[in-house]
């Protein structure tokens, strides 16, 4: 059963479920999907995230109580198998136990579970892999759900399109770090991340995306409509690269050329549940056909 | 033009806020104190969504190089122009080479400048608010420096004769002691009886880490209830599947110390929020300083409305009295 | 002739007598200070403000420690002024 919540007098926030998974998330998305589309007086945001969604509305023009059984209705009447996502493949070149992740994460040992190892290291352990690579290698062999945007602006969360016992799991630091560089790629609870800037941050960090996912300057041309790249629903591919390839498209990045190698996909949540590896693998042939 | 002779403290282009971009993770920004914010762009005339300067504890040197209405309003930061006191809650008008300063902060934090026509700075998505976090927004992402040139625009609406002031009773007061109202709820099922009890009835004293992202509190721990964490969450027990965070919700990281999160703030993330503070009470989060204390009273989502409608209401007797001629108090 | 000067917070916040941990203090009591020189640091919202002596003289006293917390317009040093 979902909680619905008042947040003060301008939030409602819906719980769907305590734990993250892919069916849960596919819901929130159907369910703020449809209310998008209603065109409800009054509501200001709509924000799908992981395993719950919230809506900002005016309280003004919609009571709290009307907007709640609105919500509840949806709940009761949209199903995930009524629901078709309209979304993108991307490839996202990451470049793994790079020098400025290491030497940021280096920084913070004291807030770390294991303060002997590096954040890869620790990972790949408490996973039961036998080796960073191995780890590296299951993070890149499947694609992402991007399941959730927010903490900055941009910064997307995703989920592997796994089974539940292939999906990685592992804690965020015991305490925050006070820095993160911008760009780094991160991973807390089950979810991998990238920071679109310098800043704050609590998860594991694992290496540096090449390209954006935030630009102010909107100079390159993934960024000519909005200060942020990933949207929820899109399917993000994490690559593995060498330092040479990371200085090549940081090149085109300086030059504002850069364009991220995307595939558009129609999909229905049906697709990725009853066969995650097929449809992984169909994603991943589309993006580089 | 204005010119920055110096900053104060952290003085930023502030508006209504960046709204209806919360899904990208965008927060909404804007001043902190909107009840003060809108009196005072209302009292030169200005469109209510007009750009003013937010200026926070130690005010800035100003030096007007034309003539303008301006109005001061929020917590008492005594300001002077040319060296003499003026009032606040009132328009003034002041003349080319005329300099604004502040004394010390005696009451509240944060002061609202308005100049009629706004502070113009470029809008981006929607919005002329600084967020400095991303840098982006106000004038060049950043708080003013000195040596700044702010250009004044003309978000304009209304004539309003110098002197026009707000009546006593819609001016408030600010003290060292605040009563904050929440809704309490989102995630508070997380915190054992105990806690929940303890943290309406202890007072809260606000750290020096205290700014436009948020208000963090020192009190006492507070403890959540024991689980086997949830598929993803986290393992910490105040962790959570990362879930959306409304604007002025707590959250209590690893019990230790409460958060508000305010303009500024993260949009979401992997702690359990316990409580909102409703969106009239968020005015007043705006005018409390850090060594000041806080007591967090739980009202139904009722009375939260009726307090929001109550605002709503002055804000619109201050209207009639500015530009209705209904009353409005005019200086000699 | 003396002249007691008290220097004042600006600001609330968190009073430094040095500008970090492995630092000197700024001045001791009993030092000679310029107009302008800094006596101190006062930490709030993550920013660091500096703590000016507003004329020459001598720091006579600090009247509150390394680290306390201080009220805007709370006073923190006793400065005696140069007669002129």
């Amino acid at each position: 059963m979902a909680r619905y919540e008042y947040g003060g007098d301008e939030f409602i926030f819906v719980e769907l479920s305590e734990e993250m998974g892919l069916e849960v998330n596919f819901q929130a998305m159907a369910i703020t999907e449809k209310l998008k589309e209603e065109e409800l007086p009054g509501i200001v945001d709509i924000c799908p995230s992981n395993a719950s969604y919230m809506v900002r509305f005016n309280p003004d023009e919609i009571h709290p109580d009307v907007l709640i059984a609105k919500l509840q209705h949806l709940e009761e009447t949209v199903s995930i198998d009524d629901i078709e996502i309209s979304s993108r493949i991307v490839d996202v070149p990451i470049l793994f136990d790079d020098p400025w992740t290491n030497e940021a994460l280096m920084r913070f040992r004291d807030r770390h579970q294991d303060p002997n190892s590096t954040d890869l290291e620790y990972a790949a352990h408490i996973n039961g892999f036998d080796s960073k690579e191995e780890l590296i290698k299951a993070i890149t062999d499947s694609p992402y759900l991007v399941s959730m945007i927010g903490f900055v602006p941009g910064l997307p969360w995703c989920y592997q399109m796994v089974p539940r016992e292939r999906q990685i799991e592992v804690p965020k630091y015991v305490r925050p770090r006070t820095y993160t560089p911008e760009r780094a790629f991160g991973f807390g609870g089950a979810f991998a991340v990238i920071y679109p800037v310098e800043g704050a941050g609590g998860y594991q960090l694992f290496g540096t995306a090449a390209a954006p996912i935030f630009e102010k300057e909107q100079r390159s041309p993934d960024f000519k409509d909005s200060l942020t790249f990933p949207r929820q629903g899109d399917i993000f591919r994490y690559r593995s690269i060498e330092m040479d390839e990371y200085e090549k498209i940081r090149e085109t990045v300086e030059k504002g050329t850069f364009r991220y190698l995307t595939k558009d996909i129609t999909f229905k949540p049906k697709n990725v549940l009853d066969d995650p590896k097929g449809f992984s693998e169909d994603v991943l042939g589309r993006l580089y056909a | 033009m204005i010119k920055v002779i110096s900053p104060g403290l952290q003085t930023t282009v502030q508006d209504g806020g960046r709204i209806g971009f919360y899904e990208v993770g965008m927060p909404p920004s804007g001043a902190m104190d909107k009840y003060s914010y809108t009196v005072s762009n209302l009292l030169v005339g200005n469109n209510e969504n007009a750009a003013t300067l937010e200026i926070t504890y130690l005010g800035p040197v100003l030096e007007f190089q034309e003539d303008a209405l301006i109005a001061l309003t929020g917590g008492e930061i005594p300001p002077k122009i040319n060296g003499e006191a003026v009032p606040m809650w009132e328009a003034l008008s002041v003349k080319a080479g005329d300099r604004l300063s502040f004394d010390f902060v005696k009451q509240g934090a944060r002061v609202y400048l308005a100049v009629a026509g706004g502070i113009d700075v470029p809008v981006i998505m929607g919005s002329r608010s600084t967020y400095t976090l991303c840098g982006i927004g106000g004038l060049e992402g950043r708080p003013l420096q000195a040596n700044d040139q702010l250009v004044i625009g003309a978000d304009r609406l209304h004539s309003v004769q110098a002197g026009a002031r707000v009546a006593d009773e819609l001016i408030p007061l600010f003290s060292k002691k605040h009563e904050i109202r929440v809704v309490l709820g989102l995630c508070s099922y997380r915190l054992t009886e105990e806690s929940k009890e303890r943290f309406f009835s202890i007072d809260w004293s606000v750290t020096p880490e205290a700014n436009r992202v948020g208000y963090r509190f020192k009190g006492e721990r507070l403890n959540f209830v024991e689980r086997e964490q949830p598929f993803g969450a986290g393992s910490n027990p105040s962790n959570v599947v990362d879930l959306g965070y409304p604007i002025g919700s707590i959250q209590v990281p690893d019990g230790v110390e409460p958060i508000a999160l305010l303009n500024d703030a993260v949009t979401g993330g992997g702690y359990a929020t316990i409580a909102t503070i409703i969106s009239t009470d968020l005015n007043k989060m705006g005018q409390i300083k850090t060594n000041e204390t806080v007591k967090f009273v739980s009202v139904s989502i009722e009375e939260a409305l009726a307090a929001r409608k109550e605002e709503k209401d002055k804000l619109n007797a201050i209207k009639e009295q500015l530009y209705l001629g209904t009353g409005g108090v005019i200086n000699e | 002739m003396s002249n007691h000067q008290k220097i004042l917070a600006a600001i609330p916040g968190i009073f430094f007598r040095k500008p970090s941990p492995e630092e000197a203090d700024y001045v001791n009591e009993g030092d000679v200070v310029n107009e302008g020189d800094t006596i101190g640091l006062i930490e709030v919202m993550k920013t660091f403000y500096e703590v000016k002596a507003e004329s020459a003289g001598v720091i006579e006293s600090f009247l509150i420690s390394n680290e306390e917390i201080v009220e805007a317009g709370q006073e923190l040093a006793v400065l005696n002024g140069q007669s002129k």
